[in-house]
């Protein structure tokens, strides 16, 4: 059952959750940014049913289990989704956006055939797995794009500071994870500490996100200098 | 056509690569899994129901030392 400490972290990252759409709606940049929003906004609502029935059911009810993971493949759905968007804003000049859409969908569904593939000799509990498993490799894609997107950002000079907060920090966040995963995996036995920090680093994707709408104008831009310099 | 055909070929480098970052990152995974959407604490996955030990695979039958591979 959770400490005072996780209902802490966890309502903090609700707060910030909530910060993202309102800075975005007072900024005027939630139309530009719908998915992402989209995505902050259905986390608020997931974070809802997930404590209603946490504390009607508990910790380790099949009720409080099944809602958290096929929630949390719904949610990854979304980010990645998200993630297709920002995708669109920086191929925007190249007028790509119907082959973003393609490869979007392309590579959700060869993801999904892949996790299928995986757990389709599983006897018990087959869509279950299926659900975890696509959100497991669904993350793995989503990190990958991200840095795809990052070295596109590098290529094609992109210089909206906005746009380009909202990709690192999203690199971070994945990275994060990915890195908390293998080190807990590497010493298991501190793996507690790192489990614990699971839930810290989950309020570090709502908060950058808040900083950036709030605090960055739509229309600023980074000095091309300031980025590392790739050759064309 | 060819930039379809990009598209598609990008798609499964893509998909390549992460399933290959995942396969190193799990390699000496317990079993668990990463979860990244939100704050929430994370209970056990849903096929570990209750507490109770997890039985031998089905093909470890008696307690008798398993032997060589056949073509060792």
């Amino acid at each position: 059952m959770p400490g005072p400490f996780e209902y802490f972290i966890w309502l903090s990252c609700t707060f910030l959750e909530i910060a993202v759409v309102v800075c975005a709606l007072k900024k005027g940049t939630i139309r530009k940014y719908f998915l992402l929003n989209l995505y902050m906004a259905t986390s608020v609502i997931v974070t809802a049913a997930r404590f209603r029935v946490l504390t009607s059911h508990g910790f380790t009810s099949s009720e409080y289990i099944y809602l958290y993971y096929y929630s949390d493949a719904l949610l990854t759905i979304f980010l990645y989704l998200a993630l297709s968007s920002l995708y669109t804003h920086v191929f925007s000049e190249l007028k790509a956006e119907r082959y973003v859409r393609f490869g979007t969908l392309l590579l959700l569904a060869g993801t999904a055939l892949f996790s299928y593939g995986v757990v389709h000799e599983s006897t018990t509990k087959l869509i279950s797995r299926f659900v975890v498993e696509l959100s497991q490799n669904l993350y793995f894609v989503g990190l990958v794009l991200t840095y795809v997107l990052w070295a596109a950002i590098l290529k094609l000079r992109e210089t909206r500071t906005q746009l380009i907060q909202i990709v690192l920090s999203l690199g971070v966040y994945f990275s994060l994870f990915a890195a908390d995963y293998a080190l807990r995996n590497l010493y298991p036995s501190v793996s507690s500490l790192f489990i614990s920090l699971l839930q810290v680093f989950g309020c570090f994707l709502p908060l950058a996100w808040a900083y950036t709408f709030w605090r960055i104008p739509e229309d600023a831009r980074i000095v091309p200098s300031r980025l590392a310099v790739v050759p064309r | 056509m060819s930039r379809k055909l990009t598209v598609v070929l990008l798609a499964m480098l893509v998909l390549i690569g992460a399933m290959s970052l995942k396969t190193v990152v799990v390699a000496h995974s317990d079993g668990s899994v990463i979860m990244a959407n939100g704050g929430a604490p994370a209970p056990p996955t849903p096929w570990k129901n209750g507490g109770a030990p997890a039985p031998p695979t089905p093909w470890k039958n008696g307690g008798a030392p398993a032997p060589p591979t056949p073509w060792k």
